[in-house]
């Protein structure tokens, strides 16, 4: 919250504002992850170090591991759901 | 019973429309030869003399009948056998419809999932809360943790949501409540911050690990927070993510997933609500 100010505070789950600052740089960071086609955070070096860090801050760290390993999960399934599309199509044929 | 008496009236009129128009059929051989006028006026005097007896009207009645004109002895067979058959068709009807709703409700009471049962939790105010604080409202009941991700503000925004909508239908019959499932961290102070933001009339709940815990198994609800937790670590819980909708009686009435939107839980609510009113007169 706004009278925290300080880095070192961590993000207040009870409270919406926190929450939705939290869930807004994650967003910005995966849509950065999406832009440098990268699927698991981590694997992109560099490349969104800015928002990476904002996202560090605004989030729990509990909290970002979920959210990252919901991500892959995520594209594991879009993958999996493609390949099924595709199979399914090559019978039809 | 109003019914029995209904009934009983009818078949009493159905046997004296049969032995009338029995008679009537007889009537009918008598030459016509004696003038309408004259049999009216008499039917008349006959029911003037003392309309308070009906045998009088039964014995002139035979002969009056014939010349009531259109009201013919077949119409009238025709007409009183209509109303009879009409009559047992929808009193027929009416108990199948009785018995249907009576056996919907019986499975219901039978299909009843186990669900609830004593409690004892602290609300976000400190004050003491059991399940029978549950009684003579209808509530909506979440259990999550104030340090969930995502999951449950989503879950708790639809039920405050659904709340308000029939809060604005019905008044406060409605009551939202959240049960902690993180003893650890989620204590009152931290319970009270986090209820504040989505109802006004939101209570949450909180206990120490085996309240929460005991509260859970009748409730049917899984949590993962291992019971040596502090309340510094950071770290998630996984934990059953229903709602649970609660009758006025306390008893478990249907529970809402991550699938059902917020006009699925006021469409489900309102029809509860009208039922409970179609049995007992009251809203709660």
């Amino acid at each position: 919250m706004g009278w925290f100010g300080g880095k070192t505070e961590t993000p207040d789950p009870t409270s919406r504002a926190d929450r939705q600052k939290c869930w807004e740089s994650r967003d910005a960071y995966f849509a950065c992850l999406d832009g440098a086609n990268i699927v698991k955070p981590g694997d992109e070096g560099t490349a969104c170090a800015d928002v990476k860090k904002a996202y560090e801050k605004n989030c729990a760290k509990s909290w970002i591991d979920y959210f990252n390993k919901r991500r892959v999960l995520a594209e594991q399934q879009q993958g999996v759901l493609a390949q099924a599309r595709t199979q399914a199509d090559s019978v039809r044929r | 019973m109003s019914t029995c008496t209904l009934s009983a009236t009818v078949s009493r009129a159905l046997a004296s429309s049969s032995r009338r128009s029995l008679s009537l059929r007889h009537a009918k051989t008598v030459p016509r030869t004696i003038p309408r006028a004259a049999l009216a006026s008499s039917s008349r005097r006959a029911y003037s003399q003392d309309p308070s007896n009906p045998l009088q009207q039964t014995s002139t009645g035979s002969r009056d009948k014939s010349t009531v004109g259109v009201f013919t002895p077949k119409a009238a067979a025709l007409f009183v056998a209509t109303g009879v058959a009409l009559f047992f068709y929808f009193r027929s009807e009416k108990e199948k419809l009785l018995e249907q709703k009576r056996k919907e409700r019986e499975d219901q009471v039978v299909g009843r999932p186990q669900v609830g049962g004593p409690f004892s939790l602290t609300t976000h105010e400190g004050k003491p809360f059991t399940e029978k604080n549950l009684l003579g409202k209808w509530s909506l009941i979440y259990f999550g943790f104030t340090n969930c991700p995502d999951i449950c503000p989503e879950e708790l925004d639809k039920m405050s949501a659904a709340v308000d909508k029939l809060d604005k239908e019905y008044g406060p019959i409605v009551q939202p409540i959240f049960i902690s499932v993180d003893p650890a961290r989620d204590t009152v102070p931290q319970v009270a911050r986090y209820v504040r933001e989505f109802h006004p009339r939101l209570v949450g709940l909180t206990g120490d690990y085996a309240t929460l815990k005991a509260t859970c198994k009748a409730y049917r609800v899984y949590f993962s927070t291992p019971p040596n937790a502090k309340a510094d670590d950071d770290y998630l819980v996984d934990h059953s993510i229903f709602f649970y909708f609660m009758d006025p009686n306390g008893q478990f009435v249907d529970a809402f997933g991550k699938s059902s939107s917020e006009a699925d839980v006021v469409e489900r609510v309102k029809k509860e609500i009208t039922r409970w009113e179609e049995e007992t007169g009251r809203k709660v």
